[in-house]
């Protein structure tokens, strides 16, 4: 009951909502980097939600940014959500956003890159693996978990063949759409200048090579804030650094737990999550946003998933 | 303390912006406080601020300042005083493993005898806890021995190392790249005990 792996791919690792509550011992929370592909690829495999009391899903998925070929050798029912991958079961092209039965013998392979930088392929309840610290999520730097290799086996619960489930076309995002980031002016914001503000907020920003689980270095008008340094200070989920160079770069999943240059806000979680899915070389703006307004939709969001 | 928004469901809570022993005991104690709270996801002391990611289901913006408002303005409590004065870590270092005693040594016209008298005479406290997993910035070491870091990091510092950089001190919890100045040594491996305004003894073996 579970994958072999042909072939591992370029970088697929296990991950699910992240790991909370140790970020004062200097563990980041690493997690799924697009959490509304992986929401969705948990809900199509739940009957029953069975969410913990901070609203995580107990189980976990692989992440997949491309390459990755798994052999079945049993049956199950799995969800593919996020990047298109042209996902094929036996060599046949298959839906996504959806769940589909896996028969033993089939071959699952995710072997060009369509649109957007990461697939999530989740069975049902769940890899079989152990917690560390509470979550199953792969940070390399911590030594927690490592990339899937060739050979590896991923055990998983057996399921007869149940009904199809997919997500509504009006909830699957385009990425290959326009990306707006919508930031709350927070931190360090009032170490910018109007003047350094509105170059921020006018400009076009290249997401650059140097992206990755860590954060997204962008590339554009350079901003500057009148002090260089602030003392080392934690860093939320989203938030824009700006180091020397004066070129933002929007910590995500694998930040550091703590930090010392200015930042300038935070990016909206939902429009991070799709940040983690354009490609590099994409442009991306900033515009501000509200608290309330940003209450409001992180609401709307934990509760649509 | 002065609390201002840090993301949608994040504040963070700045005292007095300086690094000083003062304002640590004032981070210790409130942060003791505010790990009592009901439905908190993270909570992250530093030199001289908080933030707190909390449940955006049960607070907003404004009830979570009020809340942290009222708690960390209550009494601090026998217990918490208990805590801060007691806990104390030994560190055994092995000073002959070092790489840079002599660095620091010379940089300070000090000998290596004296170097190792001043890092281990001095009760340190625990500042911060980041850049990896354990890693606890201790300060302030005695200005005799302050050194700058290398001026080339190395690819390589072995778990353990026991190191200087600036008025700051620290171990290496893991093999890792670095810059600080490596002047001993230690076995120590419960990185996780650390917290933040622990003291820290380090303690010649050698």
């Amino acid at each position: 009951m579970s994958f072999k792996v042909l072939t591992s791919g370029i970088f697929t690792t296990i991950q699910d909502q992240g790991r909370y509550g140790y970020n004062h011992l200097g563990i980041t929370h690493s997690g799924a980097m697009d959490e509304y592909a992986y929401l969705w690829g948990q809900k199509l495999l739940q009957t029953v939600v069975q969410r913990t009391d901070i609203g995580v899903y107990p189980y976990n998925a692989l992440e997949v940014m491309v390459g990755l070929k798994l052999l079945a050798i049993s049956f199950t029912t799995i969800a593919v959500t996020g990047a298109d991958l042209n996902f094929k079961i036996n060599d046949v092209l298959q839906p996504i956003w959806q769940t589909h039965y896996i028969k033993s013998g089939d071959i699952l392979s995710f072997d060009k890159r369509v649109s957007g930088q990461r697939a999530y392929l989740a069975v049902k309840e769940g890899f079989i693996l152990e917690k560390v610290y509470g979550s199953y999520a792969t940070t390399l730097k911590e030594n927690i978990g490592s990339k899937l290799k060739r050979d590896d086996i991923l055990d998983f619960k057996s399921y007869p063949k149940a009904d199809t489930y997919r997500v509504k076309k009006t909830y699957i995002p385009n990425y290959k759409k326009p990306l707006t980031l919508r930031l709350l002016l927070s931190y360090q914001e009032n170490y910018f200048s109007k003047e350094e503000k509105e170059k921020f907020f006018n400009s076009e920003y290249e997401v650059t090579l140097q992206s990755d689980r860590m954060g997204y270095k962008l590339k554009g008008q350079a901003i500057n804030p009148n002090q260089g340094g602030i003392i080392s200070e934690a860093i939320a989920f989203g938030s824009v650094q700006i180091p020397k160079d004066g070129q933002p770069i929007v910590l995500l999943k694998e930040r550091q737990t703590i930090g010392g240059y200015p930042k300038i806000g935070a990016v909206l979680p939902v429009d991070c999550f799709s940040l983690a899915q354009i490609s590099m070389g994409s442009k991306v703006r900033f515009e501000v946003i509200e608290i309330e307004k940003v209450e409001e939709i992180m609401k709307k969001f934990s509760q649509s998933i | 303390m002065n609390i201002k928004i840090a993301s949608v469901d994040s504040v963070i809570i700045y005292f007095e912006q300086i690094i000083s022993e003062k304002v640590l005991d004032e981070v210790q104690q409130t942060y003791i406080a505010l790990k009592e709270l009901d439905n908190i996801i993270d909570i992250i002391p530093s030199y001289c601020s908080i933030l707190v990611i909390y449940d955006i289901f049960k607070y907003n913006h404004k009830s979570i300042k009020e809340t942290i408002l009222k708690k960390g303005s209550q009494p601090v409590g026998s217990v918490i005083n208990d805590h801060l004065h007691n806990k104390l870590i030994k560190i055994s270092t092995d000073y002959n493993q070092n790489l840079d005693l002599k660095r620091v040594a010379d940089h300070n016209n000090l000998s290596i005898e004296e170097v190792i008298k001043l890092h281990s005479q001095t009760t340190y406290r625990v500042y911060a806890i980041g850049f990896m997993v354990g890693f606890a910035y201790l300060a302030t070491v005695n200005k005799k021995i302050i050194t700058p870091r290398l001026e080339t990091p190395r690819n390589k510092v072995i778990k353990g190392s026991v190191a200087i950089a600036d008025n700051q001190t620290a171990i290496y919890p893991q093999d890792s790249a670095g810059g600080w100045n490596i002047i001993g040594h230690t076995e120590f491996d419960e990185f996780n005990e650390f917290s933040i305004g622990d003291k820290v003894q380090f303690v010649s073996i050698s």
